[in-house]
């Protein structure tokens, strides 16, 4: 093993994080990250890991909560790797690792440290251990076993996240694939909404669930954390079970790059469903719009993002839609389904120039006023963000257990049009004011400056919170009653929308310069 | 009639001079060669003239009228190859063309007619591969190609023979004469002197920050003739921009 030219590359990547506060937005950003990350790992450490030990001493009832907090943190930094993005860098992909002088065993190792070894796999890790003190200092738990268990699960999780992140990726490139996904990720969306009846009716089966997931690495966690013996040996196996069988898993994916299957030559195609879609934009928009639309169909990412959006809207509404009176799914859906009109073109639509690269420049030598590009790119993000709507409004009438109230759908019908509406005039003013040169066609890695990190984490949390808030201080407001307060939110929300076009067209101008030295990596 | 005329063009970023106090004059039917060395400013001369940056100051016409950024009158009449090509990576070679082309309002039938002429006179015929995964050369052919699909009055090009094949080459030269003998006007820059100094009739030679140290006629050079400057006789190309810009020379016996 070439171990001092994979430290150097490990050191590489920090060196390229500090590299950013040599610009005084990135001095911003470190400050912002390393702030947030130093509170949230304290937050987390005490509230977190710390309180969940205390409340599961207490309650008597230490292994399962332990199990049931380890597993929430095990499924979430597998979902926030995939989604965000987080703890896996193009920067040190195989092709770019394959320019040193390193071979393959070596360029594994190379990729996986740096990637393992991201601030945000901290996060989990943090947690997972203060669980694992707090458990300790109240006596319920080992210190070394509980310490080898927390190493050996955060090993897991990252080789969990890797290998969903490569299954997905290797199947948006197959044929079929992404059908197949969909229909993968709409099951496991589903899935608690159709068990938790059957456990309901039959208490039994929850017992076999809980005996089945003995053999899953964050309840090997538990069972080693409490149980010193032979428990806890029996728990620690576990998890390096599945240690070996997901790392044996990973080497295969990545050794089994999908082919990609093209013609020799294939005919013209002119007439393409994005410029249908573009023309309805009038002969001067159209061009434009159907070039965007082309431009956003085209990325993977956004494909992805678009299919899996509402499976995982869907399981937030039934995650968060617990504890609010008889319309506690209703009053939860009326959070996630704004950001189900914006996920899926979120990223280029806080960083429209940011994948065009070079490119960039052709907006100006058009026979067109500039901000026209600016305008068209929106739209389209729009156009496709409206689209989902239908279909989630569709989902909600098919398989939400209430009876058909129109007043519901309304509301739900506003605040998703109010959320796309506001979610893409903030997506307009992040590609002026915050732009980031990044990968058209890299599927891993969070491409979002500090600017659509906050828009897009921030957007969530804030409309996923705010219901549940009106619903604590004031339930009356998201009532299906109170229907008709809804609606002239998408009206407000349109106007927001329209003169954030119309002042940022002069902006967009003005600032073009900065905006090519950025997405050209001049800055 | 002057195709092209800049008059006291300055361009700073930040304090830093990146065009001094240029002014030209570019006769129409004309191909004019804009050379200088590495970093002297020619592309953003470029990007000034066709509405990519703004001038610190100074003035650009463009056919006897004012340019600026917004003049989309004026962009329909010009075509651009730039020096980072601006391609549009994701996109196939026909469609990247029918886009430009639809943008500087050729009508359907013009466009398909247009296009796959065009790919197939540069030989881009493989339409399976998207413009990301073509060569160096091919993404250079369908810039060019971007440039002339409107047939513009004043084409800027901006290195337009480098990662080409001779035969590419050879080709492009032989559309730029009938440009320009059509009376339309070809700006380029190069480093290859040597095809400059066969097809340019003009040339203006800058140096750094953008200033510029000589303007005249070459026609002589292609007719085995001499270009006087400075007092001195220069039968190429080559030793008249060496005397103008300096040589250099390192000398690393490691190497």
């Amino acid at each position: 093993m070439n171990t001092p030219l994979i430290g150097e590359l490990v050191k590489l990547r920090y060196q390229l994080l500090w590299a950013k506060t040599r610009s005084r937005h990135g001095r911003i950003a470190l400050f912002l990250a390393g702030y947030l990350l130093l509170v949230m790992v304290i937050v987390l450490l005490t509230t977190g890991g710390f309180g969940a030990a205390t409340l599961a001493v207490r309650s008597g009832k230490a292994e399962p909560i332990a199990q049931g907090v380890l597993a929430a943190v095990f499924l979430e930094a597998v979902l926030a790797a995939n989604i965000l993005g987080f703890g896996m860098s193009a920067i040190f992909s195989e092709t770019e690792l394959r320019r040193y002088p390193l071979g393959a065993p070596d360029r594994r190792i190379a990729r996986h440290l740096t990637g393992i070894l991201d601030p945000f796999w901290f996060l989990f890790f943090a947690l997972e251990l203060g669980l694992m003190v707090g458990l300790y200092v109240l006596g319920a738990g080992s210190f070394w076993f509980g310490l080898v268990a927390v190493l050996l699960l955060f090993a897991a999780n990252y080789l969990l996240a890797r290998v969903v992140g490569l299954f997905i990726d290797q199947m948006m490139k197959r044929k079929g694939g992404p059908l197949v996904l969909m229909g993968l990720i709409m099951t496991l969306a589903f899935l608690p909404a159709v068990v938790a009846p059957l456990i309901r009716n039959d208490p039994a089966m929850m017992d076999t669930v809980v005996r089945r997931l003995q053999f899953t690495p964050p309840f090997g966690a538990a069972a080693a954390m409490i149980h010193p013996g032979l428990a806890g040996v029996s728990g620690l196996a576990t998890i390096v079970a599945w240690i070996l069988g997901l790392a044996a898993l990973l080497v295969w994916l990545e050794n089994r790059p999908p082919r990609r299957q093209v013609a020799e030559s294939v005919k013209l195609a002119w007439d393409s469903p994005f410029d249908r879609v573009g023309a309805l934009f009038g002969p001067q928009m159209g061009p434009l719009v159907g070039h965007w639309l082309r431009f956003y169909g085209r990325n993977s990412r956004t494909r992805t993002m678009c299919m899996v959006s509402l499976p995982i809207l869907a399981f937030l509404t039934w995650q968060a839609g617990q504890r609010m009176g008889p319309h506690s799914l209703f009053i939860a859906a009326l959070g996630t389904l704004p950001m189900a009109t914006f996920l899926g073109t979120s990223i280029i639509a806080m960083n429209q120039f940011g994948y065009v690269g070079g490119a960039f420049r052709r907006y100006f030598l058009l026979p067109t006023e500039p901000a026209a590009t600016l305008r068209a790119a929106s739209y389209a993000a729009v156009t496709i963000g409206a689209s989902v709507l239908p279909i989630g409004l569709l989902a909600w009438m098919i398989f939400v257990p209430y009876a058909f109230d129109a007043r519901m759908l309304l509301m739900l019908l506003c605040t998703g049009l109010t959320g796309m509406f506001v979610l893409n005039g903030l997506g307009i003013w992040v590609t002026l004011f915050n732009p980031r040169k990044a990968d058209y066609n890299t599927n891993f890695g969070n491409d979002n400056s500090l600017g659509g990190n906050i828009l897009l984490i921030g957007g969530m949390l804030v409309s996923i919170s705010l219901p549940r808030l009106l619903y604590k201080f004031h339930p009356a407001l998201v009532s299906p009653e109170s229907w008709w307060m809804f609606l002239p939110l998408p009206v407000l929300a349109l106007a927001f929308y329209l003169a954030t076009l119309k002042s940022a067209g002069p902006v967009f101008v003005a600032r073009r310069e900065k905006l090519l030295a950025i997405v050209e990596g001049r800055n | 009639m002057d195709a092209i005329r800049i008059t006291n063009l300055v361009k700073k970023y930040g304090q830093k001079p990146a065009v001094e106090d240029l002014s030209l004059a570019v006769p129409a039917g004309t191909m004019f060669g804009f050379l200088g060395p590495n970093g002297s400013g020619k592309s953003t001369t470029i990007g000034c003239m066709t509405g990519l940056l703004d001038a610190t100051s100074g003035e650009v016409e463009l056919l006897g009228e004012p340019f600026t950024t917004d003049n989309a009158a004026l962009k329909r009449r010009i075509g651009v190859m730039p020096e980072t090509l601006g391609l549009f990576e994701p996109l196939y070679a026909h469609e990247f063309l029918a886009f430009v082309a639809r943008m500087f309002g050729l009508d359907e039938s013009t466009t398909r007619r247009r296009v796959t002429e065009l790919l197939e006179a540069l030989e881009l015929t493989d339409t399976s591969k998207t413009l990301s995964e073509y060569s160096t050369g091919m993404r250079k052919r369908v810039a060019f190609a971007a440039a002339v699909i409107h047939r513009p009055e004043v084409l800027f090009l901006d290195e337009p023979f480098e990662s080409i094949d001779p035969a590419g080459v050879s080709l492009m030269k032989q559309w730029l004469r009938r440009f320009t003998e059509q009376g339309r006007t070809v700006f380029i820059t190069s480093h290859v002197l040597e095809t400059v100094e066969r097809v340019c009739q003009q040339v203006a030679i800058i140096t750094r920050p953008g200033k510029l140290v000589w303007q005249g006629d070459i026609t002589a050079l292609s007719r085995d003739g001499a270009v006087v400057c400075n007092g001195q006789e220069f039968r190429a190309l080559e030793p008249l921009f060496l005397h103008l810009t300096g040589e250099r020379y390192a000398d690393l016996t490691w190497l």
